[in-house]
């Protein structure tokens, strides 16, 4: 059999890339997001270098590894949480070489070894070696420290394979969530301390170096598991089929009344609720919900009214800004379709509108719990909630124009490699929608005060709600004369 | 119905698409045959207006494609996969093309009855979404789609390929069937020789973006058509 190395499937990889449309850009990107990844590697390389020195100053008369390990549950049990929402095995890539003269262990290998290069399973090492290297300058320490590092890290390799096994089960993925909550619950709240028990199972690890042979033995035994599975894996009504999938959705009566608009809030609700990378954005959505958190609990940001109305903007449009930018690519598949059916583009320009409005009123609501932190946050929050929904919604239809890069729409978005739908102009018009929110309200807001800010987000988001017919036609103008390249763009996937 | 005047399409210099004349009147099964890269997926587009012309124009109904949008309402076409919503059922999709189309849900329900033998049982009610369906069936699906509402005008890109032997004779028929109790102008490319001289009343034939033959069919047109192909071997 001819010789198919990881080599050769890393070289594929490459060639994916750069035949890609706007690869170029794509390329700039994946520097910056480059240079991302080493900021966030070097940020757990101190961590690592300083966990010690802080152990030693705050709890001093505790050994600093016992100390790491009582973390070490809440970290893996997050990191297994990621995983299961960012990674996939790369396995439809491999669909061609099947036919292929090369061994289906080679294959196997290929994909799992790949899978080994993920940015999870750098972490801990970044963050445990230093930490052991200082710790063993600092102490008097023998092989078991080692053992102990090693041993740990072998449990991340774990969760690596682990994830593919509880892909697509929801079950699973709940049911750690659930006992990561619960068990902290039980720790914090009710003092049983269930969680302790992880820890002094590290600690077990270290004191007694011979159980690592236990970890060894998992991890070996989920790579042979992993392996067969995928082996088993590699046939077309296998790996490669696609689950019947449940009909979600189908009753949608109420928006009849609607009529044409009524048509593309059904599928656009549809599209949402039926296609893996709609919900994921919309999830995304959700957690910015938690954004206002960050700055409303910190005394610091308090004092700057600019992130505080940063947090309102995000709090309150999360999903506007992370589904609105992608209008109309959400449309990619089907797009050359739509533009030869009986359908004014006004409609269906605002029908996305009318989600995106509608989207910010749920924000807005589920925000009421921020009154906690007081009026004035409550204040900001919908004054925000009100520029994003008149004038917010306007901006982020209006950059959609010039995105033209498709959207596969059943296909997960990998985590930083989100390239997929990035663009220069898109970075370039989030601009308008962070800036200009803060600028309206600075601006009174230096010369008359809190209230005039206020007045002044207030008063943009009517404006646009006034000018809504003149905005919607510019729009509508925008998008027909972008027509032919955003159809030609669609169409390279 | 449909005028097409002094057209051409360049793709960086190179010509892909010359039709200085060509009329298609009402009622007209049309057929477009030729190799690949021949011009037929170009011509579709254009008068579709889904990409720009280098120069000329094309009106259908005098209506000028590229400056007004006004053909739509009475024009459909499947040209291919990418003509389906893949996340909606079949139903969802015939809705909502229909309601599109100003057909009410009920005026569907009783409409696509009519393609119960086309679609042998294989489409309707299965609870599926279109993208989950196999490619001959997404076919199917789609050729009714462009149906809905009786337009006047139906574009059709390689209609026969994917379908199997049973359905192909059967999509046949259901063309004839329509010709003859409607007044609607077919436009039909296909690399079927046979399907496209028995459907069509007349075949067009392009090599490299410009018209070779137009032929009224007859029962020789086969022959000559066959006779031009395997020349070029």
């Amino acid at each position: 059999m001819a010789s198919f190395s990881v080599i050769d499937s890393f070289k594929l990889s490459k060639k994916k890339f750069f035949r890609a449309p706007q690869w170029e850009l794509k390329l700039a990107i994946r520097i910056l997001i480059g240079f991302l990844v080493l900021y966030f590697l070097a940020a757990f390389l101190f961590l690592g270098i300083g966990i010690y020195f802080i152990v030693q100053k705050t709890v001093p008369d505790q050994n600093p590894v016992f100390f790491v390990n009582e973390f070490l549950i809440y970290y893996f049990g997050i990191e297994l949480l990621i995983r299961y929402f960012v990674q996939n095995l790369p396995i439809t890539d491999i669909k061609p070489l099947l036919v292929q003269p090369i061994s289906k262990n080679k294959i196997v290998q290929g994909v799992m070894l790949r899978s080994l290069g993920s940015f999870f399973n750098w972490i801990p090492m970044v963050i445990l070696v230093p930490f052991g290297i200082v710790y063993s300058l600092n102490e008097p320490t023998t092989y078991t420290l080692w053992i102990w590092v090693i041993g740990v890290l072998f449990i991340s390799g774990i969760n690596n394979f682990l994830v593919f096994f509880i892909n697509k089960n929801r079950v699973v993925a709940l049911s750690v969530f659930l006992l990561l909550l619960a068990g902290s619950f039980f720790q914090h709240v009710l003092g049983i301390p269930l969680l302790s028990f992880f820890g002094k199972g590290f600690n077990y690890l270290y004191l007694h170096p011979i159980s690592i042979v236990v970890l060894l033995a998992l991890f070996f035994g989920i790579v042979c598991a992993q392996y067969f599975f995928l082996k088993k894996q590699l046939y077309l009504d296998k790996g490669f089929s696609q689950k019947k999938e449940r009909i979600v959705g189908s009753d949608l009566k109420i928006f009849d009344r609607a009529g044409i608009l009524g048509l593309f809030i059904k599928n656009d609700i549809r599209l949402i609720l039926r296609n893996v990378r709609a919900r994921q954005v919309v999830f995304v959505g959700f957690l910015f919900l938690f954004y206002g958190i960050i700055f409303f609990s910190q005394k610091v940001y308090l004092e700057s009214y600019v992130m505080l109305i940063f947090a309102g903007v995000f709090t309150t449009g999360g999903f506007m800004l992370s589904f609105g930018q992608l209008v109309p690519a959400w449309d990619s598949e089907y797009y050359s379709f739509l533009m030869c059916q009986n359908i004014p583009y006004r409609k269906y320009l605002e029908s996305k509108l009318y989600l995106m409005m509608f989207s910010v009123v749920i924000s807005m609501v589920l925000s009421l719990p921020y009154l906690y932190f007081g009026l004035k946050i409550m204040t900001i929050i919908i004054a925000c909630a009100i520029f994003n929904f008149g004038m917010g919604s306007f901006i982020t239809l209006y950059s959609g124009a010039f995105n033209a890069t498709p959207v596969k729409l059943n296909v997960k978005a990998k985590a930083f490699e989100n390239t997929q739908n990035f663009s220069l102009t898109q970075l370039l018009f989030t601009l308008p929608k962070i800036v200009l929110p803060v600028l309206v309200f600075y601006v009174p807001f230096r010369f008359f005060g809190f209230s005039a800010g206020i007045l002044g987000l207030i008063l943009t988001g009517l404006l646009g709600l006034l000018f809504r017919g003149f905005l919607l036609r510019a729009i509508e103008k925008t998008y027909q004369k972008r027509k032919y390249k955003t159809l030609s763009s669609f169409k390279k996937t | 119905m449909i005028t097409v005047t002094d057209l051409s399409k360049k793709y960086g210099g190179t010509l892909v698409l010359q039709l200085p004349e060509l009329n298609i009147p009402k009622g007209q099964r049309f057929g477009l045959v030729g190799n690949n890269g021949a011009g037929k997926t170009t011509f579709f587009s254009l008068i579709l207006d889904l990409i720009e012309s280098t120069s000329g124009r094309i009106t259908i109904n005098e209506i000028d494609v590229k400056s007004s949008e006004d053909w739509k309402p009475f024009t459909a076409a499947f040209i291919d996969e990418s003509y389906l919503i893949g996340y909606l059922t079949v139903e969802e999709y015939y809705y909502f093309l229909g309601n599109l189309r100003g057909l009410s849900t009920k005026e569907i329900d009783t409409w696509v009855l009519n393609f119960e033998s086309f679609f042998n049982g294989e489409i309707l009610g299965k609870k599926k979404y279109l993208r989950d369906l196999s490619k001959g069936n997404q076919k199917k699906a789609g050729i009714v789609g462009s149906l809905i509402g009786s337009p006047d005008l139906v574009i059709l890109d390689e209609p026969f390929a994917n379908l199997d032997p049973s359905s192909q004779i059967r999509l046949k028929k259901l063309i004839e069937n329509i010709a003859k109790n409607s007044e609607i102008t077919f436009l039909i490319s296909s690399h079927d020789l046979t399907h496209v001289t028995e459907v069509c009343d007349r075949i067009v034939l392009l090599e490299n973006g410009t018209i070779l033959k137009d032929i009224k069919t007859t029962s020789s047109t086969l022959k000559e058509l066959e006779s031009y192909f395997s020349l070029k071997e």
